[in-house]
């Protein structure tokens, strides 16, 4: 496929969306939504309760249809209806707390949907040693190796330590695009810098992220770049932690910069 | 120790042997069914007599077979109500299209459990695509198979004593002996489908499935495994797992009665839970199963072999259950915290 993608595309961003509108029954939740991402770059994406991010989030993994619009992948538009047809696009989402199988062991959850498998289809005989082996080693990339083997279950792994192990899953499957929602909600001051780590990590390797956060200040200590949803729409797409402070992007989030 | 702070957790795999033995789900049911063998035949030798443990896995197999199924449908976080209506809706089926001359019995077989398929897809559909509980409509599908066996044999047993020169009942349920032992081939069969099932769970993709469909239903749709399918195709097994059982059963006992299995259900059900397997979902165990399919056997034949009145047998059956599921109890606790 990659063959086949003519130049032009080459320069194409990463992830545009453009007029992308989605009803739920009578709810307008997404009006006209364009937004850009290009390789490399973290997007913080804020608003507030009801905004609209997590319906963006969905339609851009594939968890639910839109309405109309236009989703393009590196120039070539790609219709998107399920979380399959996401994945192979090259877009992960590690959702807050449905990314991951307590019961099942890391190297389990790291393959899950993916098991490396000798045979084909349904009954193919899962390939544990080397499942196991390819996660050990990934763990230590992301540096949460201490003492954990990979046939650990989730259940027993620290709320930063699974997020890691999400994160580590979306690097080892080379995605372009990793969707963080609320990566950092309900964790520590010390996973939560952990996390915020694998995150630069992951665009130092090439990885372009959406970082979606409550809290402003983890989405300062990371992003390249700002986005703002209000009522279902775009508010701003452009701001920069470097020269907008905090208030500023408060004030764009609650709509209050439209008051003075 | 000194205090390395949570990040630094233990996860030391070198917990030991015993420690992790007993952290099993499966260690519980295998102590207390050593512990029920050792006590039963102490009190009564006749207990441990091979005759004795002849019969008593000979009909173990029938209530097992379903317990193996479920056992799968269970780790995905559904379970079924109707299992009992089936094993005896089944042989109903099955002997009056052989009794009317319109099948042979092999076909008549096949299109039983091709029916037993339909029950089940239709109460997998139900659950997935309705989004209804399990509970509710696996209720409603007992009542309309059982509904249906004795609405069309006005409440008659079948006749199967046509069975004996078939082949195919030689194949399911014929009997020979090692030693002095009386073995029947569905012991066999039992053998091999746990066998078949426990690969099937702990080996394969599609029981790496079963596991993520139990554990998180929204993790395992979200990395695209087909969540929905799954759980339908359980179902489907574990009605004509069902159905295999219960017409095993009509040719021992020479008779396809459309009540028979009434109940089954929920001894299948504690057969599971007792043997390790999750009621929510998430995790299963087959070894587990089998453990739990010999205790409540075992605990049938063993207390009326003691002098125990056998109508007492639901009060140890039920002990067994809260005792157990107690201890599971205890060790998911102390699993979901890491220790």
């Amino acid at each position: 496929m990659n063959a086949a993608t003519p130049q032009a595309f080459a320069d194409a961003p990463l992830v545009e969306m453009r007029h992308i509108e989605k009803y739920y029954g009578r709810v307008h939740a997404l009006r006209d939504v364009n937004l850009t991402i290009r390789k490399g770059e973290i997007v913080g994406l804020l608003g507030d309760n009801g905004a609209g991010k997590s319906t963006l989030i969905k339609v851009l993994s594939g968890a639910v249809p839109y309405t109309s619009g236009e989703i393009r992948i590196k120039g070539k538009p790609v219709v998107m209806t399920s979380t399959n047809d996401a994945i192979n696009a090259g877009i992960e989402t590690i959702y807050q707390d449905s990314a991951l199988v307590p019961m099942l062991s890391i190297a389990r959850n790291l393959f899950l949907g993916r098991e490396l498998c000798a045979g084909p289809g349904f009954l193919g005989r899962l390939d544990q040693d080397r499942m196991n082996a390819v996660a050990a080693d990934l763990l230590r990339r992301v540096g949460i190796s201490k003492n954990i083997p990979p046939t650990t279950p989730i259940g027993s792994l620290s709320g930063g330590e699974r997020q890691a192990v999400a994160i580590a899953r979306a690097m080892y499957f080379d995605s372009d695009l990793i969707i963080l929602d609320e990566p950092t909600n309900n964790l520590g001051v010390a996973e939560t810098q952990g996390v915020l780590r694998f995150v630069r990590e992951a665009r130092d390797t090439g990885h372009s992220c959406i970082f979606i956060a409550h809290n402003i200040h983890h989405v300062f200590q990371v992003v390249d770049r700002m986005v703002v949803m209000r009522r279902g729409t775009v508010v701003a797409d452009d701001l920069s932690p470097k020269t907008s402070t905090i208030q500023d992007v408060e004030d764009v989030i609650t709509g209050e910069h439209l008051v003075i | 120790m000194t205090d390395q702070g949570t990040t630094s957790e233990p996860h030391t795999p070198e917990l030991g042997i015993v420690r992790r033995w007993i952290a099993k789900p499966e260690f519980g049911p295998l102590v207390l069914l050593v512990l029920m063998i050792v006590v039963f035949s102490w009190i009564n030798p006749a207990f441990a007599s091979i005759t004795n443990i002849g019969n008593a896995l000979t009909f173990t197999v029938e209530l097992g077979l379903i317990a193996l199924a479920m056992t799968l449908l269970m780790t995905a976080g559904e379970f079924d109500l109707s299992v009992g209506s089936v094993f005896g809706f089944a042989p109903v089926m099955m002997w009056a299209f052989f009794n009317a001359g319109v099948l042979s019995l092999p076909l008549a077989f096949i299109v039983a459990l091709v029916i037993a398929l339909a029950i089940g897809l239709v109460s997998g559909l139900f659950v997935t695509r309705l989004g209804i509980p399990s509970f509710l409509v696996t209720l409603g599908m007992l009542l309309v198979v059982r509904g249906t066996a004795l609405w069309l044999t006005s409440g008659f047993p079948q006749r199967t004593w046509d069975a004996h020169d078939q082949w195919l009942s030689s194949v399911l349920v014929g009997d020979f002996y090692v030693g002095g032992l009386r073995i029947y081939m569905s012991l066999i069969w039992f053998i091999l489908l746990a066998f078949a099932c426990h690969y099937l769970l702990t080996r394969t993709r599609f029981g790496n499935w079963i596991q993520a469909t139990g554990g998180n239903v929204g993790a395992a749709r979200n990395r695209g495994v087909p969540t929905q399918r799954v759980k339908v195709i359980l179902f489907m097994m574990s009605a004509a797992m069902a159905a295999f059982a219960g017409i095993i059963s009509s040719i021992r006992v020479s008779a396809a009665n459309p009540n028979s299995g009434s109940g089954y259900e929920l001894e299948v059900i504690a057969m599971v839970v007792i043997g390790g397997t999750v009621l929510t979902g998430g995790r299963g165990t087959i070894a587990g199963t089998v453990l739990g399919v010999l205790i409540l056997r075992l605990m049938r034949n063993g207390i009326v072999l003691i002098g125990v009145p056998g109508l007492a047998y639901n009060i140890f059956i039920g002990a067994i259950i809260l005792g157990m599921m107690a201890l599971h109890a205890g060790l998911e606790r102390r699993h979901n915290t890491g220790t």
